[in-house]
């Protein structure tokens, strides 16, 4: 049967209440600074939790980490979907921001599958208007030189 | 959103895009309702008559998909249940005014069709047992949507009152949900 096949969609607008740990870390996204937490054994986590893992104390310490780091693990997407961060191959990456002890997982911008290897340094892309989400950091890339 | 005050909430659209291929059946009824006729197809065991049709009878497990089992309904029912829809106006709302939409056991037809929209009528006049008719959108409207097999409302803008009597309750009990 010829024709297109039509396409449907289905949305809503969804608004998540952050809470103090959540939203200090985006706060400091918005002002492009990455933020963790200092656990009681002194291990730095980014992104932050809201309880230490080990003790399940509250309250811990802020600490600001770096905007470049390692990548600990990746995989490569060839071909990206709609909804992915760039519209054209990326790989993602777990990447252990200088001064944490912890990965973070996301983008990196890189020109290759090649390109990308573990332990290899990456910095941040910061988007070019940031508002306090994940997105503010548009991606990570290659650290030049 | 560059700003001094703490994030506190995050946006996020949740959305889900999708393609639906539709099936014979589905495109055969949209051509022909696109063409001005609703049909239906009538099981060859026990009788009922499905519209729109699904090419199955689900109780008999058998096809009706060919021809034969093709059967006209009237454009022309009975409103077996209504609800009178106040919109909200949540995000994407298209409605704004008050309106009423109906099952209704077209005549011909075994089940009723729901979601109708009423129009013409006062919605305190609106009521079960009422005789309705099809007001089709004029022809230019409805071309488009026969190959993606889509449904009543593709063709039939609203239903309105037919100066006719009441169906009494007796003749159709069985189809309020
Ligand atoms: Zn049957």
């Amino acid at each position: 049967m010829a024709g297109a096949v039509p396409t449907y969609k289905l949305e809503f607008p969804y608004k998540r209440s952050l809470g103090p740990i959540v939203g200090a870390f985006l706060t400091g996204l918005r002002d492009r600074q990455v933020l963790g937490i200092r656990s009681a054994a002194g291990r730095v986590l980014v992104p932050p939790l809201e309880f230490d893992p080990e003790t399940g104390e509250e309250n811990l310490e802020w600490t600001r980490v770096g905007e470049a780091g390692v990548v600990r693990g990746f995989s490569w997407v060839e071909e990206p979907l709609p909804k992915h961060p760039l519209d054209r191959p990326f790989a993602w990456v777990l990447v252990q921001l200088d001064g944490a002890d912890t990965n973070l997982v996301h983008v990196l911008d890189a020109d290759s599958r090649a390109a990308v290897e573990i332990g290899m340094r990456v910095r941040i892309r910061w988007a070019s208007e940031t508002r306090g989400h994940m997105s503010d950091i548009a991606c990570f890339e290659p650290e030049a030189g | 959103m560059a700003g001094s005050e703490p994030v506190s909430f995050m946006q996020q659209m949740v959305s889900l895009e999708y393609k639906l291929r539709a099936s014979p059946v589905a495109v055969d009824f949209a051509r022909r309702l696109c063409a001005g006729t609703i049909t239906g197809h009538a099981c060859p065991e026990c009788g009922l008559v499905y519209t729109p049709p699904s090419g199955f009878c689900s109780i008999c497990v058998v096809p009706t998909n060919t021809r034969e089992h093709e059967v006209e309904i009237a454009d022309r029912g009975t409103v077996t249940a209504f609800t009178i829809v106040n919109p909200i106006q949540y995000r994407g709302q298209k409605e704004r005014e008050v309106y009423a939409v109906a099952s209704i056991l077209l005549d011909g037809a075994s089940g009723t069709i729901g979601q109708q929209r009423l129009g013409d009528v006062d919605l305190d006049r609106v009521r079960m047992g009422m005789r309705v008719e099809a007001v089709w959108l004029p022809e230019e409207k409805r071309k488009d949507s026969a190959a993606m097999g889509a449904g009543l409302a593709s063709a039939i803008h609203h239903w309105r009152p037919v100066d006719e009597p009441d169906t009494p309750l007796e003749e159709f009990a069985e189809h309020i949900i």
